[in-house]
């Protein structure tokens, strides 16, 4: 079984590599300092478990796990966590296990057994049961031969057309395979649907202008065509625009 | 040891070490003894008394003979109180209530002598002998009954105050986070094998910091042991943080004298860490500017925080500021103040006191 670390300490890191070179039948594969390089290394690697610290600056353990759940193979997670980080019986059912730190040995080899017995049917079915609440930091778009995560807080606009979302950020456009209405709801704070097809970030509407069909179409710093805004939700996109100026 | 002592009386407001009845020895006590009296004396005279020849004489005689009674009773319970120390307070109260009767007797009958043959002897007539002295009695009762009871409830009062400062102040005694406690431990386990000295380095530095978070509330350290202390936490989240750990000192050394209650600046750092440097991939920079001008301390920790769009959760992060603040109310008696500012990705705390604040005065008094 091959294992993957990843803490945000190198003390920790450490001591999780002496416990797993003691335990039969174990295979250390990388280690990762948090969760982007956590998801970066899986994609490349493919390992069967994951040690995942819940704690960590970026994207955390819990939200790791989420997008590792995208994966089409995705690894076993299994949560390690200092005293009163979270709840813990909250995200019980979403892990394989949680540790406590410091890990004991027995502990850890119990998790990985029981890591070791779950199908891959019975994997993806834990991890996809998920009722995090919490929305998340980035966006993981699975290529055939690269992971992209996008920060949430890059992102300037979801436009959905036919099939796909269209997600423009910073530093350039991809498709992604959510739909709007969902995008909508997660993230609710910090975007404002405008019309059918589009979510813009809050912070980057500035304005609204009319073009000479009468159309109106919001100013979005970042875009170079500004999207249209529908009648329904332009008192919406005017509330808001009223908010900032205040 | 006077701070013992006051616990000892706190936690056991039974016990016969404090007795409710005040000390009569004292100026103010006396002097409170005879307004008191005068005022009763007055009540006395303002009473219907029928046709008296003269008013002011009235008075005076009332006033004369009250102050008497009470003044005798000040001296006596001045002169007993010591050796009622360990007595009950329903013995306490007997006595004084027998006490006051029989002075209120003497004090009468020998008017009551004094009077036979003189001017005054018609103000007290002869067939008024024992009435009168029943009267006396009875009065002198309700007042010394009312006057326990107002100085037993005056005790209890006092009682709880100080039990409940010092809840308060337990209650408010800054508490080293266990997360970091266990994630020390987490680093210890890590380090006992490949770097022992390391790992017995954070031990040290640990058992420092647990001894001092772990003593009784209300204690205090000079600030330099305070900076000292924060070093040490310092020390072992460096291991545990690495790199991502930047750390910039600006101090002075500070005189002895200058003292600080227990755990004050330890978890502004603390909060740093947890919600600035740990939140950050790269880490960054805290940095410790710590002077003293005058007679204020002034101490700016500032530390880099991840930038968000929309702040997830905010609860959480300023209960351990509020908790010092109310910390440094209590004992510095609002001669200190801790202010924040965050902007921009930065987190700035300034928190200012006094070094005239006399350490004994400010607890408890």
């Amino acid at each position: 079984m091959r294992v993957l670390i990843c803490d945000d300490e190198a003390p920790a890191r450490l001591r999780l590599r002496q416990l797993i070179d003691e335990i039969d039948g174990i295979e250390f594969v990388a280690e990762a300092r948090n969760g982007k390089e956590a998801l970066q290394r899986c994609h490349e690697l493919e390992p069967d478990v994951v040690l995942l610290d819940i704690r960590m600056p970026g994207i955390d353990g819990i939200e790791t796990a989420r997008h590792l759940a995208e994966h089409n193979d995705p690894p076993a997670v299994i949560f390690t966590t200092a005293y009163g980080d979270f709840a813990l019986s909250a995200f019980e059912a979403n892990a394989v296990d949680y540790l406590l730190k410091p890990l004991r040995r027995e502990r850890l080899q119990q998790a990985l057994l029981k890591a070791h017995s779950l199908n891959k049917a019975q994997l993806q079915s834990l991890l996809v049961e998920d009722d995090f609440s919490a929305a998340r930091t980035h966006l993981s778009i699975h290529n055939r031969d690269s992971l992209i995560l996008i920060a949430v807080e890059d992102v300037i606009s979801f436009q959905a057309d036919h099939k796909y979302v269209t997600v423009h950020y910073t530093e350039g456009e991809s498709l992604i395979e959510e739909s709007l209405v969902s995008l909508e709801q997660e993230f609710s704070a910090q975007f404002l649907r405008i019309h059918r097809n589009a979510l813009v970030a809050n912070d980057r509407l500035t304005g609204i202008e009319k073009d000479a069909s009468g159309q109106i179409h919001a100013i979005v710093d970042g875009l170079v065509e500004y999207p249209e805004i529908s009648r329904r939700h332009v008192s919406e996109v005017r509330k808001l625009l009223k908010k900032k100026t205040r | 040891m006077k701070r013992v002592n006051q616990q000892h009386e706190a936690t056991e407001s039974q016990s016969s070490q404090e007795i409710f009845i005040p000390d009569f020895c004292n100026v103010r006590m006396v002097f409170a003894v005879v307004v008191v009296a005068q005022l009763l004396a007055f009540i006395f005279a303002l009473g219907p008394q029928g046709k008296s020849s003269d008013q002011w004489l009235h008075l005076s005689l009332i006033s004369l003979f009250v102050q008497w009674v009470a003044l005798s009773n000040s001296a006596l319970l001045c002169l007993l109180r010591q050796r009622m120390r360990n007595l009950s307070t329903i013995l306490i109260s007997g006595i004084c209530l027998v006490l006051v009767e029989l002075v209120t007797l003497v004090a009468g009958e020998i008017s009551f002598l004094f009077t036979r043959g003189s001017d005054f002897a018609m103000l007290i007539p002869s067939s008024w002998h024992v009435e009168f002295l029943i009267r006396n009695a009875i009065i002198s009762a309700i007042v010394t009954l009312l006057a326990l009871r107002f100085f037993y409830l005056q005790y209890q009062l006092k009682i709880n105050i100080v039990a409940e400062s010092r809840a308060r102040l337990q209650a408010l005694q800054a508490r080293i986070r266990p997360h970091f406690l266990f994630n020390s431990m987490n680093t210890i386990a890590g380090l006992t094998r490949s770097q022992p000295e390391l790992a017995e380095a954070v031990v040290e530095d640990l058992a420092d910091l647990f001894r001092v978070s772990l003593s009784d509330a209300g204690g205090w350290l000079s600030l330099n042991e305070e900076l000292q202390l924060c070093q040490r936490y310092l020390n072992i989240e460096q291991i545990r943080l690495g790199d991502r750990l930047n750390i910039e000192w600006q101090k002075q050394s500070f005189s002895e004298d200058i003292k600080i209650p227990a755990l004050s600046l330890q978890p502004l750092l603390e909060n740093a860490i947890y919600h600035g440097i740990e939140m950050l991939p790269d880490g960054g920079t805290i940095s410790i500017d710590c002077r003293c001008s005058g007679n204020e301390v002034v101490v700016v920790i500032t530390n880099p925080l991840p930038l968000r769009r929309t702040p997830r959760k905010k609860s959480g992060h300023h209960i351990a500021l509020d908790n010092i603040r109310e910390r440094l109310a209590v004992c510095f008696k609002h001669k200190a103040s801790l202010d924040i500012q965050s902007e921009k990705g930065e987190f700035r705390v300034c928190m200012k006191f006094h070094t005239s604040m006399n350490v004994t005065e400010s607890v408890l008094s």
